[in-house]
Parts: structure tokens; C-alpha cells; sequence
């Protein structure tokens, strides 16, 4: 395994007297896909809250490219190169698709207030630029989605918006990329046209390191290398996802709270 | 081209012979005219279809038709200085509502003390100029940035609270304003501050009267100009800032705050940005009313005044810059309008606020899709 | 400093001034409760329940009926009923149409509501623009403990305010209506699905809020022997103030504002120096500081951001 792009080490997240995380340790390569299972409440979604810093850890450290991001507020570690989606998806629906792609490219921009107002030239030639790589995003999923990048993103069906999602992830250009369970609430076939795209990611950006939450253990299968697997804001196994996915405890956790998915 | 041209001076014609009408049959006649105009671009489709492809073609020459019709209309009023005066209050309030809406409209920020920092702007123009002995055009400059400095003040809430409670942080401060305003001394009291001089520019002062080919104006075409350079500039800066970066975070921050974040946008400067740069637009649009009326007081900024700058953004469509700019047209001249129903002026106001919330939300111009051109 | 028994005084009549805006904040937080709306309005809702009583009263007297006790009872019980109904055509009109929206909306709209019955009161009472004599019904006089001198007509405010507060807290926590009221505050749709009839709920909701109010606007009233169209502004923001500050969608928690917020503005009359004129920014200043450091309230649950 090539250096590790993202370390942590002790990870612990408190809420009041509630432990949702308690001392977790992952360590995610360059390139490499991480799969996190775990029933509900079991501290995946905590995980990637504190990992983009929206909540604020009780202690441990999180070092992302030789920094430790701990304390760094959420916009500061994003523009470090760490995207994300979220489970219940959180677009702008009243915005464009364009826009909502856009402002993923929102940290690299390299014209200020001045450009837009007074050099609107130099500024229109950033924007046709960054629409381009939009409209290039969105015909890796779906070839009709560029035309309609100027419809507001509400009026899209449920799979394209979980697909700007995460074009508004990769338009930031990162280094890591977090998806939370890209496959809730889809049916089957959905789900079987996502894990094409997380094909297409993958094959688009072959250096970017991902951390996966499912539920869907095939797709689990599908795009992980690696798996782990949390119970109670605890890892409770890790490795390759036959091993975890035969681990007792796994299927303890799995079996005490909802069928095993596997 | 021409069919852009036709319609703009159309539009102008019935709105200026609208104003002007004195007697109840020709109201009456043009009221017709306005809504039998209105309803034959509404429900006859080709019609209508035609009029928006000519003036998605001919976009630069429909401002500029519109620029000249708005140069034209002191001409067009010079019988009546009170409608030239009403003319003015709509363009400052476009100015005002401009401001207001990058700040509501664009970031969610919801600023009810609109009418405490256009007062801001105004009481420093009198008291730069009457106490401090100032030159007013000096004082115009610089009492927006007075607004800006103690709008920092609500920094801390701003970022704090939000919702109804910044709402309730924003109220409670034109309160504090209005209470200080009338009982600080050197503020006026209650009579504010009065003989402001007028605006006087490379010996031009604003008292005289202009005349333009010969015709002769009311002096209050001056500040109609002058407010017109503000609204028509305020508009140019705001509509290029809302198709720029800064609207692009300022929306998405409004909508989803963990997304802006989780996007790289810091919502700590998006918001102080929204709110410093909207208080520099309102506090000139009541810089510019300071010398314009000569006095400032403590009424002409009191809440009241508040909820007409929200209206004019709301009606006009949240977040939309020509929205803005129909509402602040539309909101300031209607009631004036209506001067004879004098004492049902208001409660029809509110009526209609009402109404118009509840059958058309999205306001009379919604916001369109940035299109970055 | 002022000496103590002045403090005391003051304090008191804080407490007189804030039960009235108790009565009003408890409306503030219940539709806040039931819609997560802040009903602008309210305010003059409260202004209407003055007028609505001083109309009764003056409406009993012209037929002879002068006996305060009688006359004060049948006044409160008309103006509960006028500004409840008033209220729920508030509500049906303007508010619940538009609680989907987005908070400006309801903001604007209520807003403008309550300068429509501002107006209304303006332009439809008699003489709308002047203040009104409001009748003295109170028994005058009174006592003095330690230095505090207590008017029994404070002591009649004061008991009129506590019983309209236990009769809410009884209503909340002892009735159906009640039940149904903390349950669609709690999950509407959790509630609908229990057989709680949402749009009665709500109703309701907004008639007690607004029965409240009439009985907070008799008591200012009586308190200061006048009142005026648009006494329901500065009520409105207080209420509202008073609301926040106790957490709102909490009826104790608006109880207890309101108390503070009273005893806040008259302690600060008396300690800054011209007291009685700036003693509305300290107050309001102390709500911003206030709603800074605890945006929640004193008994707000806190709300943690959901990711």
C-alpha cells in the first residue's frame, strides 16, 4: 500500500454523555476504496461528520496529506481536498444543476469580486470554463444531463441528483472522497446503474481515494478493497470484505439489529 | 428592434398618462388601458411568446430604450414636482432594495432594520453636514460607510442566530435605533436635524431648477437624476455580483449552510459580505433621501419602513435583481396613486402584500437561472 | 445607585408589566408550537383585545351596567372571544397557507396582517387616531410592606394575569384539547396519524394564543388607563422578545420571559441615568446579547444541527 492519504488514530466523538464514536482508527491509501458497514446508529455517518469537520472530535487525531485537520473548520478542510456526499442528499434544488456543480468548483476560483464586476470578461471566460468541466461531469453519468444544466436540480429524478451530488464532490477537484450511502432509497435497478457510476468515477479519477458507507453489500463487494466495520462507535473488524463480512461480531451486529446483509 | 422599442414606449406612455390623470374618468380610462394591455400580452399567446423572443434578442437595446425612457420621465412629469419627488423615493428604494435583497434575497439573511441603516446613512449626512460642516456631496460618500461600521455591531448575531431569531436580533435593533435616534441630543431628539444643506456639485446646486432643451423641470429632477445614477448603478453592481462566484455561495449558503461548508465556502465571510456590501447600498439610499428631503428625523426610519423595504424585495421576487427594481417601482408610486382613498392607503397595502403572498409567492419577478453571460 | 426599596418598587412593576407580556408570549410560542410560524400580528392582536374590551365596557355602560364586577368579567370573556376569532381567521387566512414556505414569507404576511387591523382599528373606531381613555375598574388605593407601596389595583392585575396562566397551564395539561395541542407541537404528522384532527388543533392553538392576548390587552388597559392603535407594535416585539428569550415552542419558558423582560425594563429605568427613556434599548440590547449566547432560550431543548 502506497502512503496513506488519510490517518486516523483515536477518533472519539461525544454527544453530551453519549459515546457515538469511540476511539476509531482508519487508515485510507492513495486510490484505495474503503467500504465502512455497521447497522444504524453505529457512528459511519459521525465518522465522515468529523472527518469534514462538522463536529468537533473529544479526541484523537486526523491527519489528511501529512496535516492534522483536526479543529479546522469545515469549509478550510474542504478546500484541502476532501469532498463528500451526504445520505439524505443536500443539493440546492431551487439552483441550477450548473450551479450546484459549480460551486464544488467554488475554492479553486481564480477570479475575485472585482473581476465579476468590473473585468467581466476575464470572469465569463472562468465561468464558460468551469460550466464546460460541469457539462463534462454530468455526460459521465448520464449524456443527457448536460442539456438540461441550466433546469433547476429539483425538477431532476432521484438518481441524476444523486449523480450532481456527486459531481458537485468531484468538481472540487479532491484528493478524498466520502460518499454516504450513495445507494439509500434507490430500487435495485438504481442501485445497479450507481455501482456503474462508481465504475466511472473510478476509472475518471484513478488516483482519488474514496471511503464508501453502505448498507448494500453488493455494492459493498462491488467498489471496496478494503472494509470496515463499526458497531456502537466502535471498529469492530477490518480487511477484505469476504473476511469482515465473515467476521462473528459482524454478523452479530448485522444479525442483532437487522438481517445480515451479506 | 423595433418591436422592443414600441412596447417599452407603450408601457411608458400608460404609466406616465396613469400618473397624471387627475380626474376619475380618464383614471378610470387608463386603468382600463393598463389591464386590457396587460391581459392581451398575458392570454394571447403568440403575442406574448413574440414580445419575450424580442426582448431575449435585443437585450442591450431594451436597456437602452429603457435608460432613455427613464432619462425622459422628469420631462414627461414636469408639470407635477410631487410625482417627480415620487418618481425619486421609487428609485431610492430600488437603490435601498437592492442592498436589502443581497442580503434577505441572496444569503437568507434576514435583515428587518433596513429602515435603521438607511437612518444611519441619513443621520450622518446631517450630522456630517450641519454639525460637522461638511460639504454634502463629501457626506453622501462616506455615510454609507457609517452604516457598513455599525452594521458590524450584528456581526455576532448574524453568524450567531439565525431564522426567527435574527429576525428578532434585526427588529430589536431598528428599536434601539429609533429610541436612540429620539432621545440622544445630539441626534436632535425628536425633531432630528434639520437644514441639511442641499446637494452642490462643481456649482451646481440641487435647489435650482434644470431645464433640458429649453424645457424647464422641477428642482426635484435633480435628485431624480442623482437617484437614478445611484439605483441604475447599484443594480449594474448587484446583477454582476449575483451572477458571480460570491451569488453562487451566498445562494447556496442560504439554501443548505452544511453543503456551502462542506463546499469550501466559508459561511463566516459569504455572510459578512452580504450584509456589509447590502448596508452600504442602503445607507446610501438614505444618504441620498437626507439631502434630498433637508431633514432627517426619527419617524422617516422607524420599523414601519422597514417592512415597505421588505416588501418591495419580497414582491419582487426574492432574489431577483429586476424583481427589485419592479417592486421599488411598483410599491413606492401605487399608494400615492391611490392618494384619494387617503385613509384606506395602508390597510390596502396590506391587503395586497397579503394577497399577493398567498396567490403569488414567488414574487412578480421570480429570480431566473444564472446563465454566466 | 438608586436605594434599595426603589429597586424593590421597580422590580414590582416589572412583575405587573410582565404578566401582560407573559399573556402575550405565550401566544408567540404556542403557534410557534403548533406551525413553527412567528405571527407578527400578534401584537396587534393584543391591541384588538384592548379595543374589543373598552367597546364592551363602554357598550355595558350605556345600558346602565357600571358594577365592575360584572362588568369587567363580561368585558374579558367578549374580547377572548373576538380576538380568538379574529386569531383563527389570522390563521387561516395568512398563516397556515403559508407555514410551508419559507419563514420570510410568513414574516412578510403576518407583518402586513397586523398593520391591516391596525389600520382597520385606525380607520374604523371612532376617532382611531386618538388614545383612548380606558375605564378605571380596579379598586384604588392601597398598602405599603417595607417600603414597597402595592396598589390593590397592581394586586387585581396581577391575580387576573396568574389565573389566566394557570388556565392555560390546566387547558395544556389537563385537557383533550390540550393533549392534542402538545402532540402536534411535538410531531404533527405522528400526531395526525394518533387521530388528533390537525386542522382543529391548530385552530384552537390560535384561539387560546389569541384569547390571551385580549386579556393582556384589557390588563395594559387597566394598568395605564389608556389605550392606543398601535400600543400592538412595541407589545408585538416584546412578546415575541419574551418568547425567545424563554425558548420558544415553550409555555413556561414564555412565562418566564415575559416576567424577566418586565422586571429587566423597570430595574433598568431606575439604575441608568434618564432610565425611563433608554430603558427599551437595554432591554432589547440584553435580548440580542441574550439570544447570542443561548439562541436556544432558558428552556428551549437544544437543537443540535442535524447532518
Amino acid at each position: 500500500m502506497s502512503a496513506p492519504i488519510l490517518e486516523v488514530r483515536g477518533l472519539t466523538v461525544r454527544f453530551g454523555g453519549l459515546v457515538a464514536l469511540d476511539g476509531v482508527d482508519v487508515t485510507v491509501g492513495a486510490g484505495e476504496t474503503v467500504g465502512v458497514i455497521g447497522p444504524n446508529g453505529s457512528g459511519k455517518t459521525t465518522f465522515f461528520n468529523a472527518l469534514s469537520g462538522l463536529y468537533a472530535p473529544a479526541a484523537g487525531e486526523i491527519v489528511f496529506r501529512g496535516r492534522q485537520i483536526v479543529g479546522l473548520e469545515a469549509h478550510a478542510i474542504a478546500r484541502l481536498g476532501l469532498a463528500r456526499t451526504f445520505q439524505s442528499s443536500r443539493l440546492c434544488l431551487g439552483l441550477s444543476v450548473f450551479d450546484n456543480i459549480l460551486i464544488g468548483m467554488h475554492a479553486q476560483r481564480r477570479t475575485g469580486l472585482a473581476d465579476a464586476v468590473f473585468r467581466r470578461g476575464r470572469f465569463l471566460g472562468e465561468m464558460r470554463e468551469a460550466l464546460g468541466r460541469a457539462a463534462h461531469l454530468l455526460a459521465l453519468f448520464n449524456r443527457d444531463l448536460p442539456g438540461r444544466g441550466f433546469e433547476r436540480v429539483g425538477q431532476l429524478p432521484q438518481i441524476d441528483r444523486r449523480r450532481v451530488e456527486i459531481c458537485r464532490a468531484l468538481a472540487a477537484g479532491p484528493a478524498l472522497l466520502l460518499l454516504d450511502e450513495p445507494s439509500a432509497g434507490m430500487s435495485p435497478d438504481e442501485t445497479a446503474e450507481l455501482m456503474r457510476d462508481l465504475q466511472i468515477v473510478r476509472e475518471e479519477r484513478p488516483g482519488l481515494s474514496m471511503i464508501v458507507i453502505e448498507h448494500d453489500m453488493f455494492v459493498i463487494e462491488g467498489v471496496s478493497h478494503r472494509v470496515v466495520a463499526f458497531n456502537y462507535g466502535r471498529k469492530i473488524a477490518e480487511g477484505p470484505f469476504t473476511a469482515v463480512a465473515a467476521d462473528d461480531e459482524v454478523r452479530e451486529a448485522y444479525l442483532g439489529t437487522e438481517r445480515a446483509g451479506a | 428592434m423595433i418591436l422592443v422599442f414600441l412596447t417599452e414606449v407603450v408601457v411608458f406612455a400608460l404609466v406616465v398618462a396613469g400618473i397624471l390623470a387627475e380626474r376619475s374618468p380618464a383614471l378610470l380610462a387608463m386603468g382600463a388601458a393598463l389591464v386590457a394591455a396587460g391581459s392581451l400580452v398575458r392570454f394571447v399567446t403568440p403575442l406574448r411568446v413574440a414580445l419575450a423572443a424580442a426582448f431575449a434578442a435585443h437585450r442591450t437595446a431594451a436597456l437602452a430604450g429603457g435608460a432613455l425612457l427613464a432619462l425622459a420621465l422628469p420631462l414627461a412629469l414636469r408639470s407635477s414636482p410631487y410625482w417627480t419627488f415620487v418618481a425619486t423615493l421609487a428609485l431610492l428604494y430600488v437603490t435601498i432594495g437592492q442592498g436589502l435583497n443581497l442580503q434577505i434575497g441572496a444569503a437568507g439573511v434576514t435583515n428587518l432594520a433596513g429602515a435603521a441603516f438607511a437612518g444611519l446613512g441619513g443621520y450622518s449626512v446631517g450630522l456630517l453636514t450641519v454639525t460637522a460642516g461638511w460639504p454634502a456631496w463629501l457626506a453622501v460618500l462616506v455615510a454609507p460607510w457609517v452604516a457598513v461600521a455599525v452594521g458590524a455591531i450584528l456581526f455576532v448575531p448574524i453568524l450567531k442566530t439565525r431564522g426567527h431569531y435574527l429576525a428578532l436580533v434585526t427588529i430589536a435593533f431598528v428599536f434601539i435605533f429609533n429610541i436612540l435616534m429620539n432621545n440622544l441630543e445630539f441626534t436632535g431628539g425628536p425633531q432630528g436635524i434639520k437644514n441639511i444643506p442641499t446637494l452642490r456639485l462643481f456649482g451646481w446646486a440641487f435647489t435650482a431648477k434644470p431645464s433640458i432643451a429649453g424645457v424647464e423641470l422641477p428642482a426635484h429632477a435633480n435628485f431624480y437624476y442623482a437617484a437614478l445614477l445611484a439605483a441604475g448603478l447599484t443594480t449594474w453592481a448587484l446583477r454582476r455580483l449575483h451572477d458571480s462566484w460570491l451569488g453562487l455561495a451566498l445562494n447556496t449558503l442560504r439554501d443548505d449552510e452544511i453543503a456551502a461548508r462542506c463546499c469550501g465556502v466559508s459561511i463566516t465571510r459569504g455572510k459578512l459580505l452580504a450584509f456589509s456590501i447590502g448596508n452600504l447600498w442602503v445607507g446610501l439610499g438614505g444618504a441620498l433621501y437626507a439631502v434630498m428631503v433637508g431633514f432627517v428625523s426619527p419617524p422617516d426610519f422607524d420599523f414601519g419602513y422597514s417592512l415597505v423595504m421588505l416588501s418591495v424585495v419580497i414582491i419582487g421576487g426574492v432574489d431577483s435583481i429586476p424583481g427589485v427594481v419592479l417592486g421599488a417601482c411598483l410599491l413606492l408610486p401605487l399608494p400615492e396613486r391611490f392618494r384619494f382613498l387617503h385613509e384606506y392607503r395602508l390597510l390596502l397595502y396590506g391587503v395586497v402584500i397579503v394577497v399577493m403572498l398567498l396567490y403569488r409567492p414567488q414574487g412578480l419577478w421570480p429570480a431566473a437561472v444564472r446563465r454566466y453571460r | 445607585m438608586p436605594p434599595l426599596e426603589l429597586l424593590l418598587q421597580q422590580a414590582w412593576n416589572g412583575v405587573m408589566l410582565g404578566v401582560m407580556y407573559a399573556l402575550i408570549a405565550v401566544g408567540f410560542t404556542l403557534f410557534f408550537g403548533v406551525l413553527d410560524v412567528i405571527h407578527f400580528s400578534h401584537g396587534d392582536i393584543f391591541m384588538l383585545g384592548a379595543f374589543a374590551g373598552l367597546s364592551t365596557l363602554l357598550g355595558l355602560a350605556a345600558i346602565g351596567l357600571r358594577a365592575p364586577l360584572l362588568a369587567l368579567p363580561l368585558a374579558f370573556v367578549a374580547a377572548v372571544l373576538v380576538t380568538g376569532l379574529v386569531g383563527v381567521v389570522a390563521e387561516r387566512v395568512c398563516v397556515k397557507p403559508l407555514a410551508r414556505s419559507s419563514p420570510l414569507m410568513t414574516l412578510l404576511a403576518t407583518l402586513s396582517l397586523g398593520l391591516v387591523i391596525r389600520e382597520g382599528v385606525l380607520i374604523f373606531y371612532p376617532r382611531g387616531a386618538d388614545p383612548k381613555p380606558f375605564p378605571q375598574l380596579l379598586p384604588q388605593g392601597g398598602f405599603e410592606v417595607g417600603g414597597l407601596a402595592i396598589r390593590y389595583e397592581n394586586l387585581a392585575i396581577l391575580g387576573i394575569g396568574l389565573l389566566a396562566m394557570v388556565a392555560v397551564d390546566r387547558i395544556i395539561n389537563r385537557t383533550r384539547m390540550g393533549a392534542a395541542i402538545r402532540a402536534v407541537a411535538q410531531d404533527p404528522e405522528a400526531a395526525q396519524m394518533m387521530g388528533v384532527n390537525l386542522d382543529r388543533t391548530v385552530d384552537a392553538t390560535f384561539f387560546l394564543g389569541s384569547g390571551l392576548a385580549a386579556v393582556a390587552g384589557i390588563l395594559s388597559g387597566l394598568y395605564y388607563s389608556e389605550i392606543h392603535f398601535i400600543m400592538g407594535i412595541t407589545a408585538g416585539v416584546i412578546g415575541f422578545s419574551a418568547a425567545a428569550i424563554g425558548g420558544l415552542g415553550n409555555v413556561y419558558g414564555a412565562m418566564l420571559g415575559g416576567l424577566l423582560f418586565g422586571v429587566l425594563q423597570t430595574t433598568a429605568a431606575a439604575l441608568i441615568p434618564r432610565g425611563s427613556e433608554f430603558r427599551d434599548v437595554v432591554a432589547f440590547a440584553v435580548v440580542m446579547l441574550f439570544l447570542i449566547v443561548k439562541p436556544s432560550g432558558i428552556l428551549g431543548e437544544k437543537s443540535a444541527e442535524r447532518v
